[in-house]
């Protein structure tokens, strides 16, 4: 009974939404708003077949390997610069410099240092995702309770042990909230790879469609991205609540009292 | 007045020599801790009690090792504390902040065992006679979070016992529960102390609770500290809150060392600072 509500209030707006969609475009002949049943017909055609391999899988492993990769960084990083005082005040003011830099300004340069590879996209991506996991972890490093790290000192718990018992899962609240940033990022930052100079992946087959007017295939495609984009909100809703089980917890105790 | 030179009793446990701390603020040098010397034998159970802001925090703090004292030296068996000694474990006032919210109640107790290595079947014995000595043997598969602020006291003391000290300082543990969970915990200190043979420091700022624990009592001078006067409480070892409390001999020794707080509030210091000396009373400039 719960499930099927919560599957309800999941689908209404959108199921609302198509039931628009498809009134308003009912004896339509606007060639740039496909209808409801054509859009079906051709997400099914140009996304199952061929192009799922050479482009929806590739763009997809990028996007992976690059939100990875900026995440394992951002983390290890973080923890170093909130952790060593010297190297947060060496460090701080450029990295807001860096962090200020829109990442996409960076395709053209990537593009002529290391040529029209996947190496450059996944770059890309990095660049722009490492910033809110690395801000963020410094800042939940640098926020340990000072009678935790105390309690922990007390114990003999140093070096890595600390890191790993304490001041990673203390930072964790802080170092999520980065990630879930980075994935939205990640997002755009894997189509906007894809749309200088490459020759397949989602983002250069949807402008390829814009360019040969083949409108309802263009849809399809950001039909795709949206969808993409819902799926890794959940599989990132997953995560953080088994992660942070105890902080939402600890949280719902502490609004109660 | 210089510290005390003369040598460390060999015979105690901790030994707290001419110890002086002064924090260095914008606002110039302030001397939160004077000159205290004192020594604790193996297996004593001592409390501190001093007026509030008389730097019993920043004792503690320079005792377990996590602060640096300006002058002086704090002795764990004859060797000078400079970082947090293995042989001693602290239990702080706020409870909610020294246990790690991540961690169920077991896995809390469980770490600085594990930490130092000591196997899994000794590990999982010393866990469950540490929550079994503290009443908690139902609770281990809780969050600290989802128990009481008594019981979340309670989780940190099984901690410290489950480590195994030799000593156990305490740093006003009991300031922030409630009146009668206090007097459960009190009880529960007495004890885990006499079953333990544990040496305990006790840092309280209430004077009902240092009479009753301590077998000895540490006054504390107001800020800058020196001792104001050190007590041994001779009352019964095994001790009740109705009826311990209710003897003429804790009435005397309440009001005495209420009236040295009292002396130390306004300012009155002993002429002698070193521990164990009868205190000659007399005002002091500074």
């Amino acid at each position: 009974m719960r499930t099927a509500r919560n599957i309800g209030y999941i689908l209404g707006l959108p199921v609302l939404l198509v039931l628009v969609w498809w009134v308003s475009t009912l004896g339509s002949v606007n060639f740039f708003v496909p209808k409801p049943a054509d859009l079906v017909e051709t997400f099914g055609e140009v996304w199952f077949g061929d192009r799922f391999f050479s482009d929806v899988l590739p763009s997809l492993g990028r996007l992976v390997v690059g939100v990875a990769v900026a995440i394992l960084i951002g983390v290890v990083g973080g923890v170093l610069i909130g952790s060593v005082r010297w190297l947060r005040s060496l460090l701080e003011p450029t990295l807001e410099f860096f962090r200020a830099i829109p990442p996409p300004v960076l395709v053209p340069v990537l593009m002529l240092l290391m040529g029209i590879t996947d190496s450059m996209k996944v770059m890309v991506i990095i660049s722009g995702c490492v910033w809110p996991v690395l801000l963020n972890t410094i800042e939940g490093v640098r926020a340990v309770d000072p009678v935790l790290s105390d309690s922990a000192h007390t114990y003999g718990i140093s070096g890595w042990a600390r890191v790993r018992y304490l001041v990673l899962p203390s930072a964790s609240p802080q170092i999520m909230a980065g990630v879930r940033q980075s994935l939205s990022l990640g997002l755009i930052l894997m189509v906007i790879s894809e749309m200088f100079a490459s020759s397949s992946g989602l983002g250069f087959t949807i402008v390829q469609f814009q360019r040969s007017f083949a409108i309802p295939e263009m849809w399809s495609g950001i039909v795709v991205l949206g969808l993409l984009g819902v799926a890794m909100s959940f599989i990132f809703q997953w995560a953080e609540r088994n992660i942070l089980r105890w902080y939402h917890g600890q949280k719902e105790v502490e609004n109660a009292a | 007045m210089q510290p005390d030179p003369t040598q460390p009793n060999t015979e105690a446990t901790l030994s707290v020599r001419g110890l002086k701390k002064v924090y260095q603020t914008d606002g110039g040098d302030v001397e939160a801790v004077r000159n205290l010397t004192f020594d604790l034998r193996a297996g004593e159970l001592a409390c501190l009690v001093g007026p509030s802001g008389s730097g019993k925090t920043t004792l503690l703090k320079c005792i377990s090792g996590l602060m640096a004292p300006t002058e002086g030296e704090v002795l764990l068996d004859g060797k000078r504390v400079t970082g947090p000694p293995k042989k001693m474990a602290v239990v702080f006032q706020e409870y909610g902040r020294s246990l790690f919210p991540w961690m169920r109640v077991r896995d809390n107790v469980e770490l600085p065992l594990k930490n130092q290595g000591v196997p899994k079947g000794e590990r999982d014995r010393l866990v469950d006679d540490a929550l079994e000595a503290v009443g908690l043997s139902h609770v281990p598969r809780s969050y600290p979070w989802q128990l009481s602020g008594g019981m979340q006291q309670r989780v940190a003391i099984a901690r410290a016992i489950a480590y195994q000290p030799e000593v156990l300082l305490m740093d006003e543990p009991f300031a922030a529960v409630d009146a009668q969970t206090r007097a459960d915990l009190e009880d529960l200190i007495r004890v885990v102390w006499k079953k333990l043979g544990v040496t305990v420091l006790f840092v309280t700022h209430d004077i009902d609770e240092s009479v009753y624990l301590g077998e000895r009592v540490i006054i504390l001078s107001s800020s800058p500290t020196v001792i104001q006067e050190d007590i041994q409480i001779d009352l019964p070892a095994d001790r009740d809150q109705l009826n311990t409390r209710s003897l003429p001999r804790f009435t005397e020794l309440r009001h005495h060392v209420y009236e040295q707080i009292q002396l130390a509030k306004k300012g009155h210091r002993p002429a002698a600072a070193s521990a164990g000396e009868t205190p000659v009373k007399g005002q002091r400039a500074g």
